[in-house]
């Protein structure tokens, strides 16, 4: 086991301990089962949507819950797919993700250097601001871009939710990525200045390959909170960009069919995220615990 | 590095968040000195938006409803977060699967939790926690219409989207408790809840301040999850302060953009007062890092 | 090593996606739900570059035959016609945030005669009766019922074209009825009586299942029951009657029927009423005659066969009217919208032709008239009773702000929070102050 050198809070640097061949304990082997447990607990409100949204109609939400007995079926995920514009929507979630995301980085990292390399008052105090907007109760910001997209004749388009969460979810790009920046000594930094690199070189040549973790990091985190994103996609899309969580709500007061295409389409955003989670976890938890991942 | 590079280098972001956070901040505050709606220019009216707020029962209902949240959140998202993650600790091949399926009722949209959340708890829908309990205990609890049930399943549902955040933060800083500490409250003699309360807390101390910030921060601006499971929220009392502004200022018709402005620009400054430790210990820690 | 894993299992998922969506997404965006509409001839100017006719409906069975059709037949070369699928309450909300400002969203509006002189005296829905006169021979709009284009206008103006009427529809279990021996109730108190002999046979706890939303419906029916009294909210000259005799009695009614209804009955909107029918957790429903057809399709649910359906009751014996609202549901087109007003016209009288409006029968009630016959659907016999004997009601655009208002505080008095008198009292001045500021 190779001994991966963390950074605690306080800034000492430990070496996280090897780990050594646990014996199997009873105490170990009830964690064990409670933890499974509560994994599934966890889970369980998916699992029942799925059980749900696979019923044929009449018996999806009969009362008491009818668990066997019936054929599953895909019918509410045909329906979806052919008689709403689902597909659109989908598209659209993924290119707010994918625009905010790229933007944010483009943005967010020369600006996470500079903080991490000009300490002083000044810096503080920005990542403090930074803090504070991320704090921010989103409608007094979302409620003015309503108006503002509507005058500039934006509204109810791709672009200016991407812009709006781009803008809200700068802070804390911002924090992340400068916490992964501190973590580079600045002494590369200045050999390289040395060397005769102008400072964006420095940032071209030498931190951004060093950093691909954790923009990588940084990037997935982005992605996710685009990806979720319902009160500015509630204020700010109409028909054109609406997005597949303000789908879902449109369709809470419908007849059963829709509530299961609802469902469905809950389901068919679940699958991809679940699989982010379980292919990136290693990024999701280093970007969490303020650690670097090394290679 | 020199200041021109700085600034160049932080430009572009500090535009963008200039321009998209602090002018639409600006507007807020503007619009909450007026009686306004979308689509028309406002009438100053001075602080008769912040009063009508102030002694207004719906906002202080709102306000107490949203601080009993983020209380009980917070502390069961602590409570809960320490014991799974110390459970944690100890796994091998387990951790990843366990791990990934916490992950999940994290990374989801927030909305999709809560919907497939209420279906569980609503009887007209074949809900299986109704029927569960209908089967052992023979009541049936009213999830929707009654203010403590309702708020029961409304922490319910907060804790289980932020917990994993939760936990996963505190197994980070479990994983950076060196060995000799243990090793050496264990050779002392210290029991296991000796142990955890006065060598590990002590030392995740700041990890446990920071997932306490982050959740006050998200539970004060609980707004998507009370849509379906809460669709009578008023009603009941379980409104939460940004569900209020919304119903305010933008839903039904009912567009008094200028009083929800007002009750916007007071959630901000409480948000700030909640924070205020927070951000005084990191501008301590700033002011010693400079 | 872990990452392996990882990359393994997040390939699964993947892959179980990739699947679920290859297996149900072939057809992706092709039925459009209108694949079982009607296709009649909608032949309009057609405008000279790409346009997109953006049509705001809420779901229902009654709403969709008519916006399929429109959706379906006036698609054609140049011009596509979208229409999301959206809930009422999302229909309220997108209505009022299209219509104030220059530009708006929609090009085409679903609207009700409650709301009408509201928007109507706002000036932001387009007066009908040129287009009306200009087209009335090719589309044969003067067969449509001269009483609901009146409920359509206001200020002696048509503002939007009829395309059904719905009127309230009791819904009861004729298995259960007959068991117990009862027929369908003509009052509020035989409704009652019938709970109570149906709660005795102790298989359904909460016989009477009404829309009593908290946030929408619950204020139609408390109107529903001042109706039955031959009072409405305002009167003719627009004077609140919140403290008025009818309201009381009402108020009253109302709550003297919670104890046979679902306590959590106030979170109930029509589709979960529906839901309680299907379910068999109820035995008598009453709802608007839109939502009656789903509750003959056997694949919604098992009962199917059960259901029969009457005229609501009267809330006391010798009220002049039932208990029960006429609601008329037509297209409206918003004075923002940028494109050819006369295209859009045309659109919304090609969906309420002749061919369409047969269509869709038994789903709705067409305003086009000889379209129902007592035999057109289980409940058209039903529906034809009520409409003669529901109160005809006139528009007032402080109507639908002074509902607004009131909810709040009706809920309260239902739920038993606040007491009928001071109820009342406190709606009288919320109302009276809301026509003033209006």
């Amino acid at each position: 086991m190779i001994a991966e050198t963390i950074t605690a809070p306080s800034g000492v640097k430990v070496r996280k301990a090897a780990t050594v061949r646990r014996r199997r304990s009873g105490s170990s082997r009830t964690v064990a089962v409670l933890l499974l447990l509560t994994s599934l607990l966890m889970l369980a409100p998916f699992i029942w949507t799925a059980l749900s949204v696979t019923k044929p109609t009449d018996v999806a939400f009969a009362n008491p819950p009818v668990l066997t007995g019936y054929t599953p079926t895909f019918q509410a995920f045909v329906d979806l797919w052919e008689t709403t514009y689902f597909a659109q929507y989908l598209v659209n979630t993924m290119a707010v993700a994918v625009m905010s995301t790229i933007v944010a980085l483009v943005i967010g990292i020369p600006a996470a250097y500079a903080l991490s390399r000009f300490p002083g008052y000044v810096s503080a105090i920005l990542l403090l601001l930074a803090l504070v907007f991320r704090s921010l109760p989103r409608f007094s910001v979302v409620l003015p871009m309503y108006e503002i997209s509507r005058a500039l004749g934006i509204y109810d388009t791709t672009f200016a939710l991407a812009a709006a969460l781009v803008a809200i979810n700068q802070p804390f790009s911002i924090w992340l990525l400068r916490n992964f920046f501190a973590e580079i000594p600045k002494e590369l930094d200045e050999a390289a200045m040395i060397d005769g690199c102008t400072r964006l070189g420095v940032l071209r040549r030498v931190m951004i390959p060093l950093m691909r973790p954790g923009i990588l990091t940084a990037g997935i985190f982005v992605f996710l909170f685009a990806f979720q994103e319902y009160l500015t996609a509630l204020v700010l899309t109409d028909t054109s960009s609406k997005t597949v969580p303000v789908f879902i709500t449109t369709q809470l007061g419908q007849t059963l069919p829709m509530l299961q295409q609802a469902g469905a389409a809950a389901m068919l955003l679940t699958l991809p995220v679940i699989a982010i989670s379980f292919v990136a976890q290693k990024y999701l938890v280093a970007g969490l615990s303020d650690g670097s991942v090394k290679g | 590095m020199r200041r021109r590079e700085f600034s160049l280098l932080m430009g572009p972001s500090l535009v963008v968040m200039l321009g998209l956070l602090v002018i639409p901040l600006v507007r807020t505050i503007q619009w909450s000195f007026q009686e306004v709606q979308y689509g028309s220019p406002g009438d100053w009216v001075g602080l008769s938006n912040y009063t009508h707020a102030l002694t207004d029962p719906r906002f202080g209902q709102a306000v107490f409803f949203t601080m009993l949240l983020t209380v009980i959140v917070t502390a069961a998202i602590l409570v809960l977060g320490y014991l799974i993650a110390t459970g944690m600790n100890g796994l091998g091949k387990l951790r990843p699967v366990i791990l990934g399926s916490m992950l999940v009722a994290y990374v989801l949209p927030n909305i999709v939790g809560a919907v497939s959340f209420s279906w569980l708890f609503d009887q007209n829908f074949g809900g299986a926690v109704n029927y569960v309990i209908q089967a052992i205990t023979g009541q049936d609890i009213l999830w929707f219409t009654q203010t403590w049930p309702n708020r029961f399943m409304v922490i319910a549902h907060t804790v289980w989207h932020l917990l994993p955040f939760s936990m996963l933060m505190i197994l980070a800083g479990l994983q950076g408790v060196p060995m000799e500490l243990r090793e050496a409250a264990k050779i002392d003699g210290a029991s296991t809840r000796k142990t955890h309360f006065y060598v590990i807390i002590p030392t995740i101390r700041g990890i446990l301040g920071f997932v306490c910030l982050i959740t006050i921060m998200d539970v004060l601006r609980t707004f998507d999850n009370l849509i379906p499971l809460s669709p009578q929220a008023d009603a009941i009392g379980n409104e939460s302060i940004m569900l209020y502004v919304f119903d305010t200022a933008f839903r039904d018709g009912s567009q008094q953009l200028g009083l929800g402005s007002a009750v916007n620009v007071l959630s901000i400054l409480l948000i700030i007062v909640c924070l205020f430790p927070f951000i005084r210990g990191l501008l301590k820690e700033a002011k010693a890092k400079a | 090593m872990r990452f392996h894993r990882y990359v393994k299992t997040g390939i699964a998922a993947f892959a179980v996606t990739a699947s679920l969506v290859g297996v149900t997404a072939c057809g992706a965006g092709s039925r459009s739900g209108t694949q079982g509409a009607t296709a009649v001839e909608c032949d309009y100017p057609m405008p000279s570059s790409a346009t997109t006719v953006n049509v705001l409906a809420y779901n229902s069975s009654a709403i969709d035959p008519f916006t399929n059709t429109m959706v379906k037949s006036c698609t054609r070369e140049q011009v596509t016609l979208k229409h999301d699928p959206i809930d009422f309450g999302g229909q309220v909300t997108k209505t009022t945030a299209t219509l104030a400002g220059d530009t708006g969203t929609y090009d085409i509006l679903e609207t009700y005669g409650f709301v009408i002189p509201g928007f109507a005296a706002a000036d932001d829905i387009e007066p009908l009766d040129d287009y009306f006169a200009k087209h009335a021979d090719k589309y044969k709009l003067n067969e449509l019922n001269q009483e609901m284009r009146t409920a359509m206008s206001y200020d002696g103006k048509l503002y939007a074209l009829p395309m059904q009427a719905q009127m309230y529809v009791m819904a009861y279990r004729k298995d259960v009825f007959d068991a117990a021996g009862l027929k369908p109730p003509t009052t509020f108190a035989e409704m009652i009586d019938a709970a109570k002999a149906i709660q005795a046979k102790g298989e359904i706890k909460y016989p009477i299942a009404l829309p009593l939303n908290a946030t929408a419906d619950i204020t139609t029916n408390f109107q529903a029951a001042m109706n039955s009294y031959g009072v409405d909210f305002l009167d003719s000259a627009g004077k609140p009657q919140f403290t008025s005799d009818a309201s009381r009695k009402a108020l009253e009614a109302m709550k003297s029927l919670l104890p046979y209804m679902d306590p959590q009955v106030t979170t109930f909107d029509q589709p979960k009423v529906q839901q309680q029918m299907f379910n068999g957790t109820a035995a008598m429903a009453i709802m608007f005659s839109g939502r009656m057809n789903d509750l003959t399709l056997p694949a919604n649910t098992k009962l199917a066969e059960n259901f029969a359906f009457a005229a609501p009751p009267a809330v006391e014996k010798d009220a002049p009217h039932l208990y029960s609202r006429l609601s008329v549901d037509g297209w409206s087109i918003p004075k923002n919208t940028k494109l050819d007003k006369d295209m859009l016209f045309q659109m919304m009288a090609s969906s309420v032709s002749e061919d369409a409006s047969k269509a869709s029968v038994p789903a709705a009630y067409p305003a086009r008239e000889g379209m129902v016959s007592d035999d057109s659907s289980k409940y058209a016999a039903a529906a034809n009773a009520t409409i003669t004997k529901t109160m005809p009601t006139s528009g007032h655009p402080a109507a639908a702000p002074v509902t607004n208002a009131i909810r709040p505080i009706l809920v309260q008095v239902v739920t038993g929070q606040l007491d009928v008198a001071a109820g009342m009292q406190q709606m009288q001045d919320l109302a009276d102050k809301t026509v003033a500021g209006s």
